[in-house]
């Protein structure tokens, strides 16, 4: 069992930051993000058996995905109704930095928020397929094993979400000294 | 962005293609103004995601919770697994137990139960969806108990004549598990016998049925019901209840060192 548990330590549980990225891009939310994580490394750990020598990484995040997939099927049953803004796929202003940093409140923290902004603005569908290619550096086959769709589907949904987030960003940098472009 | 080959384009900015599709693409871009503006968009939100998006690591509380969890995790196995041995001591004791059950029974009715239980696999999921309807259709008004009582030597000889099996029945008020009663149920083709117990507000079944030479399935969660599986000798034992995986595993481990008669 001891050993069960250092294997599982071992081939696991790196990709715990991974698991916790994820977990927050999915809920937007860090508290969401914790309980969705600690539900899903003991439901990895329970059926580690399962794993046999595959991919971890995307075995974990595919566990984390339908752990938030349950919890905000959860609560919406249970009509704890998060907050609008959570809500709408279209109001960027759920992952605004809660506190202002006046240190660090320079242009090019601006322009992080404002991309963090439209990020978090992305459809569901968009926002995770970006996350996993971008952040956790997935290829199209990982990803597909993740989303548990094919990967045509994956590579369509990357542009669409690739030409969003870029057709935003234009917008919203637009006439901005420090535009990106 | 309109260009035909936009998918093979963001194909090869992944490094998703083969050599010779790179070489073509490559070329193509040279030619088509569209797909070289492409490749600067995607290299522009590449560069945007490493800027901007800070690698952000699992909070140290996190980790600290999780690693809590599993440590109970894998002392809930142990548990299982302790159980499932039969323990020197009380082995004289079971022995007699038995023995009595064969010369009541008979040894060809104990072969017959032993046979149905082949069917079953031992970590079946309509077996824990069982389990969890017969919990939660227990907590149904009047579904509870069939045979109330807080005296074991009540309950004991009742589960006699009208379930399968004979389990350990014990009251251990003291301990903070009130024995409230029995109840018959039909579980795993047999009539399994039910053992209630009342911790504080919460209500705990503790199922026992023959689960002859099979292991019982690893402790587990079901509709938000905790599972804690045990065995002694050819007893299967489960008990299910909305309470903690600490108060399961202390009447657990309370049932297990009780003389089994």
């Amino acid at each position: 069992m001891d050993d069960t548990r250092g294997r599982f330590e071992a081939q696991v549980l790196p990709h715990l930051d991974a698991a916790y990225r994820f977990a927050r891009w999915l809920s937007r939310s860090a508290s969401d993000a914790d309980d969705i994580v600690q539900d899903a490394v003991l439901r990895a750990f329970r059926g580690f058996e399962a794993l046999r020598g595959s991919d971890a990484k995307a075995w974990l995040l595919t566990i984390v995905r339908n752990c938030h997939a349950t919890a905000s099927r959860q609560s919406a049953r249970r009509a704890l109704v998060p907050l609008p803004e959570e809500h709408d796929p279209h109001d960027g202003h759920a992952m605004i930095a809660t506190t202002p940093d006046p240190e660090h409140d320079s242009i090019s923290r601006d322009d992080e928020r404002t991309f963090t902004r439209l990020l978090a603005a992305l459809a569901d569908e968009h926002r995770e397929v970006l996350v996993l290619r971008e952040i956790e550096e997935m290829d199209y086959r990982q990803i597909a094993a993740v989303t548990n769709v094919p990967i045509g589907t994956v590579m369509s949904r990357l542009a669409r979400a690739r030409a969003a987030l870029r057709a935003h960003w234009r917008q919203q940098t637009e006439g901005a000294p420090r535009a990106v472009r | 962005m309109q260009c035909a080959e936009s998918l093979r384009v963001q194909a090869y900015f992944d490094g998703e293609v083969d050599a010779i599709s790179a070489a073509e693409i490559e070329r193509h871009a040279e030619r088509c103004p569209d797909c070289r503006e492409q490749l600067q968009d995607l290299e522009r939100i590449r560069a945007a995601f490493r800027e901007s998006v800070a690698p952000e690591p699992a909070p140290a509380e996190l980790r600290a919770r999780i690693s809590r969890a599993l440590d109970e995790e894998v002392r809930a196995e142990k548990l299982k697994a302790a159980a499932s041995k039969p323990r020197r001591d009380s082995r004289p004791a079971r022995a007699g137990f038995w023995l009595g059950l064969l010369s009541g029974v008979g040894g060809s009715a104990v072969a017959a139960a032993l046979a149905v239980m082949m069917w079953l696999p031992a970590a079946s999921s309509p077996f824990l969806d069982e389990l969890a309807t017969a919990h939660v259709r227990s907590l149904m008004p009047e579904h509870l108990i069939d045979v109330v009582s807080s005296d074991r030597h009540t309950v004991k000889p009742w589960f006699a004549g009208h379930t399968d099996v004979s389990p350990t029945v014990v009251d251990f008020a003291a301990q903070g598990f009130v024995l409230v009663g029995g109840r018959a149920d039909y579980l795993n083709h047999q009539r399994a016998a039910v053992v209630v117990y009342k911790h504080g507000a919460h209500i705990i079944n503790v199922f026992s049925w023959d689960a002859g030479s099979r292991t019982v399935p690893a402790s587990t969660t079901r509709d938000g019901y905790r599972m804690l599986f045990w065995k002694v000798g050819d007893l299967g034992y489960c008990a299910v209840s909305d309470t903690g995986w600490d108060e399961l595993s202390e009447l657990a481990r309370l049932l297990q060192s009780s003389p089994a008669a």
